[in-house]
């Protein structure tokens, strides 16, 4: 049995190294062909992006705008430019309340997880905004179709807007916008900072119909740890991105100053909050003892991220905590 | 019923050729060759397929993007698995003379998958995408290796064989899931995709690729071929005709991983069809293995095309995973056959 093991053993080394060896080469090549393209645009006088998947050439400034991921769409909205093609929300279907109304007449080109390529293609646009984690096997296609710039991820909101600036031309634009976004999360922190109870910890809860989540990273994560929120206090330092609970044992892993609360409202999911919150070890807990517990809005806090999702949210956090914009 | 007989390399190659083998085979080619034109015409818009011939032909140039970079490849590809999976399935079935053997069954589909969703969980962002196939066969592979290396006990039964890969894939499967629960939303959402199994954004590198690796395991289902009928009677007599019965049980397992492998490499977890297309195609024609390899691959080619075409085209503009369908349209066809041979 013991050479039985030794083989796998070896046999599982031997593709990772494989695998680990591919993946080097790979990086070789795609940097050779970043810098090919970039001297041809710098004469031409192009617009030149460089994002996740390498450097895009958009020969003019583009009208016809295509967004495949959410957080793209609302920051697209916010520098004054209607898409003509967007991918459907994930809930409040086929796209959520707060932007309905600017995408009246928009054309939508499937789900973000699997966006129809022909339908893309038959609106001819001028840049395609794409994200790496969703869109990496057919940035191929895509760019056939258009210039495509792609994010790394889909929450960076930042990044985000720093990408969509470059590509519409609009630098200036992106800059201002998240100049006016620096603005008010110094204003937040100089406001909150006299509150006797500063820093809080605070944590993003998400309810499930089986489990509860803690989302110590990502969109509304990084939002509240770049107000000066710290991480909750069983989690700090352990460079956790979302944290799992699959028993109510865990519970006390949620304890922080603040909680604010997501979920679905389907009667499921209702039925399983009101077990947690139930428990006698969530009572302990101090957001629920000082009654810090809010329930936000999860398009805002969570599915959206973007730009304007990022604002509307920290809208929430000047009300919840009673401080003057 | 007549049946021709081709004999080659000194008898090493036989193939017999029956008149409604042939017509059975003309039937499937019809059929498949029908919903492969129709995919080249249907999608977001309509283009007449008096168009598609023109464009694929170079006279006219409009519907190059469309018909040319997506729908093709894609159509290709969608035949390309559904042939592997197929095959897959028919050779694993009379290699442990068990019907409901096939690859998902036996735990190459999820080694397969693990691979795959383990590539994606820890490589999505570092390690480009286009490695992701290699990680769907070398999962495969390692897990039919797997399988194979602890049902060995002086030779390898196809009972014991069955039983420890329904028993791996439990647990390769319970890995999957440890994955998907314990991995950040975004690449959980890939991973489902996977294991759903889709066709979406094939190009023509998938295609060559996939031909590739398909051309490893067809010389050797050719020259072997013959002797898995010997097989499906039995071992002592397979021995008894002078079959190396542990060989070529080997050499068979190895071809239905690569082609397995290969399939959820390009599609993803696609599943049933492995299990589906050898039981149609052993209701249509008799039992010689190369005859009904041939019949089993155009089968399951027409079950993927076939998914993949409604997946994509019924609920526009959404784009669907094929793997949705592949089940939804082989199970009523497989209780019509079974309705429709009741009597014999």
């Amino acid at each position: 049995m013991s050479k039985k093991l030794l083989f796998l053993l070896a046999a599982c080394m031997l593709s990772v190294l494989f695998l680990a060896a591919c993946g080097g080469s790979e990086d070789e090549g795609s940097d050779a062909a970043e810098s090919d393209s970039g001297n041809a645009a710098e004469e031409s006088g192009a617009i030149e992006v460089s994002h996740a998947m390498g450097t895009t050439t958009i020969e003019e400034k583009p009208e016809r705008v295509v967004s495949l991921y959410q957080g793209a769409t609302d920051t697209v909205l916010a520098f004054d430019v209607t898409p003509v093609g967007v991918v459907e929300s994930w809930v409040e279907l086929p796209m959520y309340d707060y932007i309905k109304d600017d995408l009246q007449d928009v054309t939508y080109v499937g789900q973000e997880t699997q966006p129809n390529l022909e339908e893309i293609a038959a609106l001819e646009p001028d840049v395609i905004f794409a994200s790496q984690i969703r869109h990496e096997e057919i940035y191929e296609q895509l760019s056939e179709i258009a210039p495509t710039i792609v994010n790394e991820t889909i929450y960076d909101f930042k990044e985000t807007t720093n990408l969509i600036g470059q590509a519409l031309g609009e630098e200036e634009k992106a800059e201002n916008l998240l100049d006016e976004w620096d603005g008010r999360i110094a204003d937040f922190q100089e406001k909150i900072g006299s509150d006797e109870n500063w820093p809080m910890s605070a944590a993003v809860l998400n309810y499930r119909p089986d489990h509860a989540r803690i989302y110590v990273t990502g969109f509304a994560g990084s939002i509240l740890q770049e107000l000066g929120f710290e991480e909750p206090i069983e989690l700090q330092g352990q460079n956790e991105e979302i944290v799992m609970l699959n028993d109510k044992e865990a519970i006390p892993q949620m304890n922080a100053d603040v909680f604010f609360q997501f979920m679905e409202e389907t009667p499921d999911v209702q039925k399983n909050f009101e077990e947690w919150t139930a428990h006698p070890l969530y009572q302990n807990l101090e957001a629920v003892q000082n009654d810090n517990v809010y329930t936000v809005d999860e398009v805002s806090w969570n599915m959206a991220g973007g730009l304007q999702a990022a604002n509307e949210m920290l809208d929430d956090i000047y009300e919840y905590f009673e401080v003057e914009q | 019923m007549k049946y021709w007989t081709l004999r080659l390399f000194n008898d090493r190659i036989s193939i017999q050729v029956s008149m409604r083998w042939l017509l059975t085979v003309a039937g499937w080619l019809a059929v498949v060759g029908g919903v492969f034109l129709l995919s080249l015409s249907a999608g977001s818009n309509w283009i007449p397929l008096s168009e598609v011939f023109k464009q694929l032909t170079g006279q006219i140039d409009q519907h190059t993007f469309v018909v040319e970079t997506l729908r093709l490849p894609r159509a290709l590809l969608a035949l390309l698995v559904g042939a592997a999976l197929g095959v897959a399935g028919l050779i694993l079935q009379s290699l442990v003379r068990n019907p409901l053997a096939s690859p998902d069954i036996i735990g190459i589909t999820s080694g397969a998958s693990l691979g795959a969703v383990t590539f994606i969980s820890f490589g999505a962002g570092v390690i480009s995408m286009q490695y992701l196939p290699l990680a769907a066969i070398l999962g495969g592979l390692l897990a039919a290796l797997l399988i194979y290396l602890i049902s060995w006990n002086k030779g390898v039964t196809p009972i014991r064989l069955v039983l420890i890969g329904v028993g791996l894939s439990a647990i390769m499967k319970a890995c999957v899931t440890f994955m998907l629960v314990m991995s950040e939303t975004a690449t959980t959402t890939k991973s489902y995709i996977w294991l759903t199994g889709s066709i979406y954004g094939a190009s023509w590198s998938d295609v060559t690729s996939m031909i590739w690796w398909l051309l490893i395991p067809i010389p050797f289902l050719i020259v072997f071929g013959r002797g898995l009928n010997v097989t499906e009677i039995g071992e002592d007599f397979s021995v008894s005709v002078g079959i190396r019965v542990q060989l070529q049980q080997f050499i068979f397992l190895m071809c239905s991983v690569m082609l397995a492998g290969t399939a959820a490499a390009f599609a993803g977890g696609i599943e049933f069809v492995g299990l589906m297309a050898p039981h149609i195609a052993r209701r249509m024609v008799h039992r010689s293995f190369p005859g009904l390899a041939v019949v089993t691959a155009l089968v399951g080619a027409f079950l993927v095309i076939i998914a993949d075409l409604v997946a994509r085209t019924l609920f526009l503009p959404l784009d669907i995973p094929a793997g949705v369908f592949t089940a939804a349209i082989g199970a009523p066809f497989f209780l019509y056959l079974l309705f429709r041979y009741r009597n014999q």
